[in-house]
């Protein structure tokens, strides 16, 4: 029998991960990886909690979530894209000062 | 006639306007000559108008999808700030996206309906899942908005950065929702409120920290606030002047929908938190913003002070606080739309977002500058403008809650804040410009500074009605 646990931790570990390469990654398709990892980590939690215990309402949530996850990576990419054409090059510095 | 309460669609007679004005504009779209689509801008001025006058006329209450969504007195009152507030945008950005955009005005007028749309909804909901969807129609829009200036380098930085925290935003705020979720076991939130007040557990806790770490992001709360100021600095004024004032009000309004339920259960399982991260905001805003050279920068880190004030009034937790973050928001709407779109029509005419370029601007335009001193005496908070008024029904709230020393800090930082307004208001009267140039501003422009004056100097004048609802409206939030 599968615990519930095995779940959690491996959502918990995904998150981190996703966390860090958030905030360490500079290129900017890395961060967007890196942000799936996140909402990977959230649609892991919600299917484990729909099977173990609430029902079919976590599998309908997780649902929902990778609509809107994937329409969000959609204007993500294409931002990435513009960022390409404008100046040829796509690493950004979340936590530093705009380049002027 | 009577419906059951799934197809029950009264409580959104608005939003439904607003959604068939999203449809008549993608159409009309499509069929106008390339030329001719100036009628767009109007014609959503128009939907936003019709969909302000039926908030007021039809007051939309009642249970819809299944108890998902509630329509309410507060929820009621939000949703009239979202309406003014995409007016004064739309008017805003109508003459930058005629000019800059011509050929694709259609869909930014259609995207900005789209994430007022959302807004709308936000504080209304009772469901995580919707909960969700709305914050995403919401948020998405905003990203492509900023972006749509395809050709600048500054804008697109601008954007990506705006992209990039409000994806890894979300994605943590749905974190946090789905351990709220889990514990739970259903995804209303009035249950997930009930769950964590009768079982106070440290999951509970982790999870609805992560969703306010979330909406921190989002709304600027230190310490995520660090992407405010190069976004708007980036990326056009009008659009900022919409983006710095709706949307955070709608953060808040989402904050209030899960954090009061079940007598504020999960507000008060955070509140050290929500207290430390309301004060360290004000602290980092008002001092960060001292520095700034930039009147774009000054006024971002102004607007992290504003949410520091904002979070204080969430974190009393009293239906006084409650009513007074409803007040603040309505005014924090006018003044710093206004004040953003004097910075625009400022640019405008030939000066940057500096401090200098406001030099002598009386001499220049003396209905900008005096419009300009009054957002700024409002967002300094000095009688009667209707600044003085929010920090002054926050501070009530806040004394009453029984945290005197926050009163006095806030004060405090109130008079420190004069400080780098006054600084643009010497600017503007007591240096002499670098032309003499007049400034001349386009019609559409000037309604929204007009109707943002307006706004401020009225509700300023005569705080009671805003007030009255707000208070009346706030009347039995932290039920069950």
């Amino acid at each position: 029998m599968m615990d519930i646990r095995i779940f959690l931790s491996l959502a918990v570990v995904l998150f981190t991960i996703g966390v860090y390469g958030v905030l360490t990654r500079r290129n900017a398709v890395g961060i967007l990886l890196s942000i799936e990892l996140l909402a990977n980590a959230v649609n892991l939690n919600l299917v484990a909690f729909g099977h173990f215990g609430a029902g079919a309402v976590g599998q309908v949530f997780a649902l929902f979530s990778v609509a809107l996850t994937v329409t969000e990576v959609i204007v993500g990419l294409a931002i990435v894209v513009l960022l390409y054409r404008t100046r040829q090059d796509i690493t950004v510095d979340l936590a530093s000062e705009m380049s002027r | 006639m009577t419906f059951p309460a799934i197809v029950n669609l009264f409580p959104f007679a608005a939003d439904i306007v607003v959604l068939v004005g999203i449809l008549a504009i993608l159409v009309l779209d499509l069929l106008l000559p390339h030329g001719d689509k100036r009628v767009l801008g109007g014609l959503t001025i128009l939907t936003l108008v019709v969909a302000f006058a039926v908030s007021l006329f039809y007051p939309m209450n009642g249970e819809a999808w299944g108890g998902a969504y509630v329509g309410t007195p507060m929820a009621l009152f939000f949703k009239r700030i979202f309406y003014v507030g995409g007016i004064l945008g739309t008017l805003g950005v109508r003459q930058q996206a005629i000019t800059e955009f011509t050929r694709r005005q259609g869909e930014y007028f259609a995207l900005i309906l789209v994430s007022v749309f959302g807004m709308s909804l936000l504080p209304g909901v009772r469901d995580a899942i919707l909960l969700v969807v709305a914050f995403e129609t919401m948020g998405i829009p905003l990203y492509v908005l900023s972006a749509y200036a395809r050709d600048d380098k500054k804008a697109v930085e601008g954007a990506l950065k705006l992209y990039l925290v409000g994806a890894a935003s979300s994605a943590t705020m749905l974190f946090g929702l789905s351990l709220l979720f889990g514990l739970a076991g259903s995804t209303s939130l009035v249950a997930i409120a009930q769950h964590a007040g009768a079982h106070p557990s440290p999951l509970a806790m982790v999870g609805t920290v992560l969703v306010l770490g979330g909406m921190g992001f989002k709304i600027g709360v230190f310490p995520f606030h660090m992407w405010v100021p190069d976004t708007y600095e980036g990326s056009r004024t009008p659009f900022i002047a919409f983006l710095s004032a709706a949307p955070k009000v709608a953060g808040f309004a989402l904050l209030l929908q899960l954090l009061l339920p079940a007598g504020g259960a999960l507000l008060h399982l955070t509140l050290p938190v929500l207290m430390t991260a309301a004060v360290m905001t004000l602290f980092v805003g008002n001092f960060f913003a001292i520095r700034q050279s930039n009147v774009k920068r000054l006024l971002a880190y102004s607007g992290v002070a504003h949410v520091g004030f904002l979070l204080l009034a969430l974190a009393t937790g009293t239906e006084l606080g409650i009513a007074s973050l409803m007040f603040y928001s309505a005014g924090y709407l006018f003044t710093n739309m206004g004040a953003f779109l004097v910075v625009h029509a400022v640019a405008t005419a030939g000066g940057d977002d500096s401090v200098e370029s406001f030099n002598g601007l009386f001499r220049r335009s003396g209905w900008l500058s005096l419009a300009m001193l009054c957002f700024l005496l409002s967002l300094a908070g000095i009688p009667f403008v209707v600044g003085f008024w929010a920090k002054l029904f926050v501070f009530m709230a806040i004394w009453q809650a029984g945290y005197p020393a926050l009163v006095l800090l806030g004060a405090g930082l109130s008079v420190l804040a004069l400080f780098y307004y006054l600084r643009v208001v010497r600017a503007m009267f007591m240096t002499t410009p670098k032309s003499d140039a007049h400034i001349t501003v386009d019609f559409a422009t000037n309604a929204a500074i007009a109707l943002c004056l307006a706004g401020v100097v009225g509700v300023g004048l005569y705080p009671t009605p805003v007030f009255e609802a707000a208070r009346l409206a706030a009347i039995g939030v932290l039920g069950p």
